[in-house]
């Protein structure tokens, strides 16, 4: 076992070597001057823009570019954004918590939701609990989070005031300790369940479909017949059958996730990641988007690592090799 | 005669409550929050590496400039309280104001504006390169002295060192950036300025705190205790931020024109049309003189007499801004002429065209253009739009594209590689700056924001050549009326129309705007009303 999850992560590190690779190549590819970007909204002179094109390297061929790179990042050196002239690690570490934190509450809020009412809806199938949960399911299922995300703001922050509308903190009256845990969450609110409603219809779904196939198996009647308590049958004997395939669901969703968190965060102008690559995108800051890149790479292949070792959890039948 | 004496005695005390509480409301307070959003996070909190809006809002109020502008674009004290310029207009000698201090404690001295002039923008300053070399001397001639000595006479050097976003540069602290290169220097990020607000916090990716500078050299300024600056990306939550009261101000760039109506009839907002004066932005229809139909100038011309910019304002601003009928917005009234404007005329255009060699054929087509536009503001893309529709009934066929605001940067300006783009060009505070570089034949340069049109006339280069070394302001005024006219007679572009300069803010504040640069100056004055 522990020989396959070695594997495993050479494998993930090969997959994660090549992403940068083309990556590189892809992003510079791209129309656009990163130059252009950083000199403003006045016309600057062309010895201005020559100079910091020297400054930063760009002057130099794509391939001499991409080899110094790949030299820093054999170093874990993610080299030094051209925008903000920082360190490119101290950059997103600054975003990661926020969007980590946005992340988090969304998949516990999506997986656990999403999973109970599918059991739920399974346990009293065609019942109107049932019908009303699977037809919420299809619209949460095909509304666009930024669209769903301006509604939230028009109820919530807009027409009822009961919901910030932006941001990570109050900044009119900035709290410390206990009070500034209570603003965050505030603030955490809206963009967590716009950011769950997808994912929370995704699961939901899954789960309900793998739950009907469990329960016409041939032991949910050797349980029923050994007069196991039918919220037994369904809570313990189905849905730990039912939920495999939506642990890999799970899993895969992660990078599905950081994409959209581009959206919601924009929306919501909440600090984290997703929006760093937009406005990254936007500049041609081209180190911290290779940056960003290498990060999401890594967490999705670790991701997927985990996924798989919680399969031998909850199955016993697995077992690697 | 009792009834008319109580309802004038009424009136009396209603008059006089009234004017108390008037009064009183209009009392500039100590105290307050602002908020201020900004479309984006700023890359440094400097003014001397970019010429970006978003860096320069922020820096503004934590330095301090050596002089101001007024809106009539004459120079006004700020560090420097006054100064003289010599009969021949090459020297120029400020004195500063004794008392200023920098937010450490150390004095302002000549030092600090010696050293800003000839170490940042002489020398990394995006645009300091452009004037530099016209410098003999800048010099500190002892504690409160500044000197600069030119080589020829400039005449708009002082609106030029006042012009905080363009050539300009706020004062930095010698005793800080000394030693150390001014582009890396880690007060860049943590700056210690002069100016009325302090430099406390920079949340990544959230928000900018600055608070009130105690200490100030303007007595009794600022007001407010502190001013917030929240990055908030996206337009229509920005919007709803701002409603909500999450957010106090939406400066003209950022503000949604289409809702401009809706939030002046709320009494919870102040709406109000300045703060670009001295940007004098207008947007313009760019031509490529290297496309074979474009390069003729009855065909221009034609489009011009093609193109109702009566229309495309109202459509595009949400009749908000107004058609521009010369290449430099009117605000920068000393020197405005509306003359060679062109008249609405489609039968004229059809007629200029037919003449011109391109006759419609069977399909009642023309020619065809390529019109490009960047994302990011939506009133180019509606301007694009009805021009775009405009010009299909003079059987100009124009086939439309949106572009990323980086792409088309690069198209139109380094690859010059479209037939016609909208675009917006910033003409003020003097034209000399953002006029004279569009359509210099020298500015036929692979670089953003200058002659991508391949534009060329001696005659033009002539006047531009020489107005600058005009001191007298009537003088300079003649020949920039006679630069209008012959940019408005060539048309390397047609001017469509001048943006609007509509800007909100929370009612809760008052004085937000105060200066020709007011979408970007400092807050000093803004007050709280609680």
């Amino acid at each position: 076992m522990l020989s396959y999850f070695a594997r495993r992560v050479w494998q993930g590190f090969l997959v994660i070597v090549v992403i940068i690779c083309l990556n590189f190549f892809l992003i510079h590819a791209a129309p656009g001057d990163p130059v252009n970007a950083l000199i403003g909204t006045m016309a600057p002179t062309p010895e201005y823009m020559e100079q910091v094109r020297r400054e930063y390297g760009l002057d130099e061929p794509l391939l001499w570019q991409f080899l110094r790179y790949a030299a820093r990042m054999a170093q874990f050196d993610f080299g030094e954004s051209l925008r903000f002239r920082q360190p490119v690690i101290d950059i997103i570490l600054a975003r990661l918590p926020a969007t980590l934190l946005l992340m988090g509450t969304a998949l516990v809020l999506s997986s656990t939701v999403g999973i109970v009412l599918a059991a739920a809806a399974a346990k009293f199938r065609d019942s109107w609990v049932d019908r009303v949960l699977t037809t919420t399911s299809i619209v949460g299922f095909a509304m666009p989070a930024f669209w769903l995300g301006q509604l939230m703001l028009i109820v919530f922050a807009l027409n009822l005031n009961w919901l910030p509308a932006q941001g990570m903190y109050s900044l009119r009256a900035p709290s410390d300790g206990f009070g500034r845990v209570l603003d965050i969450l505030r603030h955490l609110i809206l963009p967590a369940l716009t950011y769950s409603v997808y994912h929370l219809a995704l699961i939901y779904r899954l789960t309900r479909v793998k739950m009907h196939e469990a329960l016409a198996q041939d032991y949910i009647i050797a349980a029923r017949a050994r007069g196991v308590a039918e919220h037994r049958v369904v809570y313990v004997h189905a849905l730990r059958n039912a939920i495999l395939p939506v642990v890999t669901i799970i899993g895969l969703n992660f990078g599905f996730m950081l994409a959209g968190s581009v959206l919601v965060e924009t929306v919501f102008a909440w600090p984290g990641l997703g929006r760093l690559f937009y406005e990254a995108i936007s500049a041609r800051d081209y180190p911290v988007l290779m940056g960003i890149f290498t990060l999401v790479s890594g967490m999705v292949v670790i991701a997927n690592i985990l996924t798989d070792m919680l399969y031998a959890v909850i199955d016993p039948r697995v077992v690697y090799g | 005669m009792y009834q008319a004496l109580c309802r004038s005695g009424a009136l009396a005390v209603a008059l006089l409550l009234g004017t108390v509480t008037w009064g009183h409301a209009q009392e500039p307070q100590p105290g307050g929050t602002f908020i201020a959003a900004l479309e984006g996070e700023p890359a440094t909190l400097t003014a001397h590496l970019t010429t970006d809006a978003v860096a320069v809002s922020v820096a503004s109020n934590i330095f301090s400039n050596l002089i101001g502008l007024d809106y009539d674009f004459n120079p006004v004290p700020e560090l420097a309280k006054s100064w003289t310029v010599s009969e021949d207009g090459l020297t120029y000698t400020f004195n500063l104001e004794e008392n200023a201090q920098w937010h450490d404690g150390q004095p302002v001295t000549a030092a600090d504006v010696e050293y800003t002039f000839a170490e940042v923008l002489a020398k990394v300053h995006p645009r300091g390169s452009s004037w530099w070399p016209n410098v003999e001397s800048a010099k500190a001639l002892d504690t409160h002295t500044f000197e600069v000595k030119l080589k020829s006479p400039y005449a708009p050097f002082l609106t030029m060192i006042a012009s905080t976003l363009s050539s300009g540069a706020l004062i930095l602290p010698k005793h800080i950036y000394e030693g150390a290169d001014p582009r890396t220097n880690p007060a860049n990020l943590k700056p210690v300025g002069s100016g009325p607000f302090k430099f406390e916090a920079w949340e990544a990716g959230n928000n900018i705190v600055l608070v009130k500078n105690e200490n100030y050299w303007k007595p009794n300024l600022p007001y407010l205790d502190r001013i917030v600056f929240r990055f908030t990306p996206d337009e229509a939550s920005r919007l709803i931020a701002f409603e909500a009261g999450d957010v106090d101000f939406l400066h003209s760039y950022i503000m949604p024109i289409d809702q401009a109506q809706r939030l002046r009839a709320d009494d919870r907002f102040t709406v109000v049309n300045s703060g670009l004066e001295a940007v004098a932005p207008n947007d313009f229809l760019l031509f490529n003189l290297r496309n074979e139909a474009l390069s003729k100038l009855e065909v221009r011309q034609a489009l011009a007499h093609a193109i109702d910019r009566k229309e495309v304002a109202a459509k595009s601003t949400f009749s908000e801004g107004v058609p521009a009928n010369s290449f430099v917005n009117s605000s920068l009234h000393w020197l405005f002429t509306e003359e060679g404007n062109y008249s609405f005329d489609p039968a004229q255009a059809e007629k200029m065209l037919d003449a011109a060699g391109y006759p419609r054929k069977q399909d009642g087509t023309r020619f065809e253009l390529r019109l490009v536009w960047a994302t990011g503001r939506p009133y180019e893309a509606r301007a694009g739009e009805v021009v775009k529709d405009q010009l299909s009934r003079i059987g100009v066929t124009v086939v439309a594209q949106a572009m990323e605001r980086t792409t088309f940067i690069e198209e139109v300006f380094t690859n010059w590689n479209f037939d016609m783009a909208v675009q917006g060009f910033t003409t003020g505070p003097d034209p000399t700056f953002n006029v004279t570089p569009r359509y210099h034949t020298a500015q036929i340069k692979k670089i953003p924001f200058v002659n991508a049109m391949g534009y060329s006339n001696p005659k033009l280069d002539e006047l531009f050549d020489s107005e600058y070394k005009m001191l007298d302001r009537g003088e300079r005024a003649e020949s920039w009326k006679e630069v209008q006219r012959i940019l408005m007679a060539d048309l390397p572009a047609l001017p469509l129309f001048e943006l609007t300069q509509t800007s909100a803010f929370s009612a809760k504040f008052k004085d937000v705007i105060t200066g020709p640069l007011g979408y970007i100056q400092n807050r000093e004055r803004a007050f709280y009303i609680p």
